[in-house]
């Protein structure tokens, strides 16, 4: 008698919903970093040194606070959801899957209440 | 107990790149930019937190990056290699998960079992996908070597 397979205990959501949020968030992570690269690009007429100056940088996290908040929750969201990924299938836990989830969580929640503060103070 | 000692057998050999083919290659780039993505996140949000402590915080955040040296662009390099990859692979991906594009007809298991998924159309995606994300990094590179004063 074959077992059947259970879902990973601990998580909030099942895993065919994680990864529609995966690729949801690397589709929109495609046009948005897309954006965000160009703007240190030769296209902006500008040296890549100048791109880096103060008055550039608060500038563009003011016009584009939307596009930059986009792209600060699609990056976390997918970048934290990957490195989870890859720890089940190295490790496989079982038990303690529900630590590494909540590990995962926190450290999302963190940075995310960091760079949204940035946008927040600087917008 | 057994079904968790058989499980954590797999992560050293799943280190070993003999014997990779041609996807599992792309499978492993893919997951060490995406690596190298995270942590240079990390840094960049923290980096971008000074720009709120003012025009002083943020030159002296600047200052202290650029004391790096050289290893400052080549880090910045090696992240929009990795960015470059990770996105066009990434793409690749969806094309294949999501709309089932370049996989092949499934057929029966029969020996030597070559992978129907890695056909002639998907061998050609990766090798498009690498020769794109080559150029582009070649040029991100002369760009930011252009920034350093270099050429």
């Amino acid at each position: 008698m074959v077992e059947p397979v259970k879902e990973q205990d601990g998580s909030l959501m099942k895993e065919s919903w994680n990864m529609l949020v995966t690729y949801a968030t690397a589709g929109v992570l495609v046009f948005v970093l897309t954006f965000h690269l160009l703007l240190h690009s030769p296209l902006v007429g500008k040296a890549f040194e100048d791109t880096l100056s103060f008055g550039y940088a608060t500038g563009n996290l003011v016009y584009y606070q939307f596009v930059f908040g986009l792209l600060l929750f699609a990056a976390v969201i997918h970048g934290f959801n990957g490195i989870r990924v890859m720890a089940i299938e190295w490790l496989h836990p079982t038990r303690l899957a529900w630590l590494l989830n909540l590990v995962v969580l926190v450290l999302m929640a963190f940075f995310l209440a960091v760079g949204t503060t940035t946008l927040i103070v600087v917008g | 107990m057994k079904r968790n000692q058989r499980f954590r057998s797999g992560l050293v050999p799943s280190l070993n790149p003999l014997g990779f083919n041609l996807e599992r290659w792309s499978y492993v780039v893919h997951r060490v930019t995406g690596v190298i993505l995270v942590g240079y996140l990390m840094a960049h949000i923290f980096e971008t937190f000074q720009l709120g402590g003012g025009a002083t915080a943020w030159a002296n955040t600047m200052s202290a990056l650029h004391s790096l040296g050289p290893l400052e662009m080549i880090g910045l390099w090696i992240v929009a290699g990795s960015a470059l990859y990770h996105g066009g692979n990434g793409i690749r991906l969806t094309m294949n998960e999501v709309f089932g594009m370049f996989m092949g007809k499934p057929i029966l298991p029969v020996y030597p079992y070559s992978p129907t998924s890695l056909g002639r159309n998907q061998k050609i995606a990766v090798w498009t996908v690498t020769a794109l994300v080559l150029v582009l990094w070649v040029w991100a590179g002369l760009y930011l070597l252009a920034g350093l004063g270099v050429i």
